[in-house]
């Protein structure tokens, strides 16, 4: 049976498409059958980032009102056999799926995968709802802004209303030059303001770019370090106890990130 | 920090991450909690009211109220500087 983890942020633009397909790509990398579901209904994306968008037949929607069955809407990888795309509909809106539709998707796709990712839309309203509501775990993405931080904060609160849990923080876009002249937020001003448990930290990175431009994970590229915080992260959900990059100009940064987490971990 | 954080122009308190961490802490409290600034304020001064019937005068501006987040719960921490009595 699958986790069902669904990434989400409020605010939009802060890499909840990028990380849903870095971490969707690592995972399958590592040997899992991994299926990431587009729940952007309307503002279809994750297709493009993972270069997947000219093999789209059937979308999320087509499968609820029974257009098509979910084998023919799930697409290959190029790279990957193991890891499929569920697509959103393009030319409807969140409204074209209801919550219980969602519970009995996520459900389907629960049986054939060991992980099934879903890209939530930015903001609090049905989009969002519909795209936890079917999830085991969430993730919360955020970068070390005072309007994502703020977004992050609301994005706890409902979703610990909606009963599942306290999510998981990954902190993307950290710039260490920055952060060491006291010019951004840390990732421990993050934690401490938000109060949730650290699941990755990921450094800003022109990599993401040349990435995203050519519709290939980052996690393929080596040299990225944003790729290589993402490989990380990955392997963190499947148990495993893996310290946090240490990040430039930052010394002692990894010793207290690993602390915090071991700590909050057990 | 101390000498060096001297050292190297005064500290950070001016420094736009702690303005910003700042910022945050109030504004988080208002969304949590609907606790606008002024609240707050009138907060304080009731409290000093509340107070200074039992303890020798309490002063409003004196009272510092933080929010600590915590995994399970959130903690309203007051801290209230009192003046020595003089007959102990």
């Amino acid at each position: 049976m699958a986790r069902v983890i669904t990434i989400t942020s409020g605010k939009g633009g802060v890499g909840k498409t990028t990380t849903t397909a870095n971490l969707g790509t690592a995972l399958a990398m590592r040997g899992a059958r991994v299926a990431v579901m587009d729940a952007d209904i309307g503002l279809r994306n994750l297709d493009v980032v993972m270069g997947l968008e000219n093999r789209i037949v059937y979308d999320l929607v087509d499968v609820v009102e029974g257009r098509a069955r979910l084998r023919q809407a799930l697409i290959k990888d190029k790279r990957l056999p193991e890891l499929c795309l569920l697509p959103a509909a393009q030319t409807r809106d969140k409204d074209a799926v209801s919550p219980d539709q969602m519970v009995y998707l996520t459900n389907q796709l629960r049986t054939e995968f060991d992980f099934v990712l879903i890209d939530s839309p930015a903001g609090i309203e049905g989009g969002f709802r519909n795209a936890i509501v079917g999830a085991d775990e969430v993730i919360i993405v955020t970068t070390p802004e005072v309007s994502a931080v703020r977004d992050a904060d609301r994005i706890v609160g409902l979703v610990e209303a909606a009963e599942k849990g306290t999510p998981s923080l990954i902190v993307n876009r950290i710039k260490p030059r920055l952060v060491n002249r006291g010019e951004m937020l840390s990732v421990e001003d993050v934690i401490e303001l938000l109060a949730i448990n650290l699941l990755g930290i990921v450094p800003d990175d022109e990599a993401i770019v040349t990435s995203t431009n050519r519709g290939e994970a980052a996690v393929y590229d080596q040299h990225s370090l944003a790729g290589r915080a993402f490989l990380n992260i990955a392997r963190r959900l499947n148990g495993e106890e893996v310290p946090f990059l240490p990040l430039q100009d930052q010394p002692g940064v990894l010793e207290r990130f690993f602390g915090i987490f071991g700590r909050r971990r057990t | 920090m101390g000498f060096l954080g001297n050292l190297f122009g005064g500290g950070r308190r001016d420094r736009s991450a702690s303005v910003a961490k700042q910022r945050l802490m109030m504004v988080l409290v208002d969304d949590r909690y609907k606790l606008t600034p002024d609240m707050l304020e009138q907060m304080k001064i009731e409290m000093a009211e509340v107070l200074s019937r039992y303890l020798p005068h309490v002063d409003s501006d004196q009272i510092e109220v933080t929010l600590l987040r915590g995994e399970a719960n959130d903690h309203l921490k007051a801290e209230i500087p009192l003046k020595r009595g003089r007959d102990e």
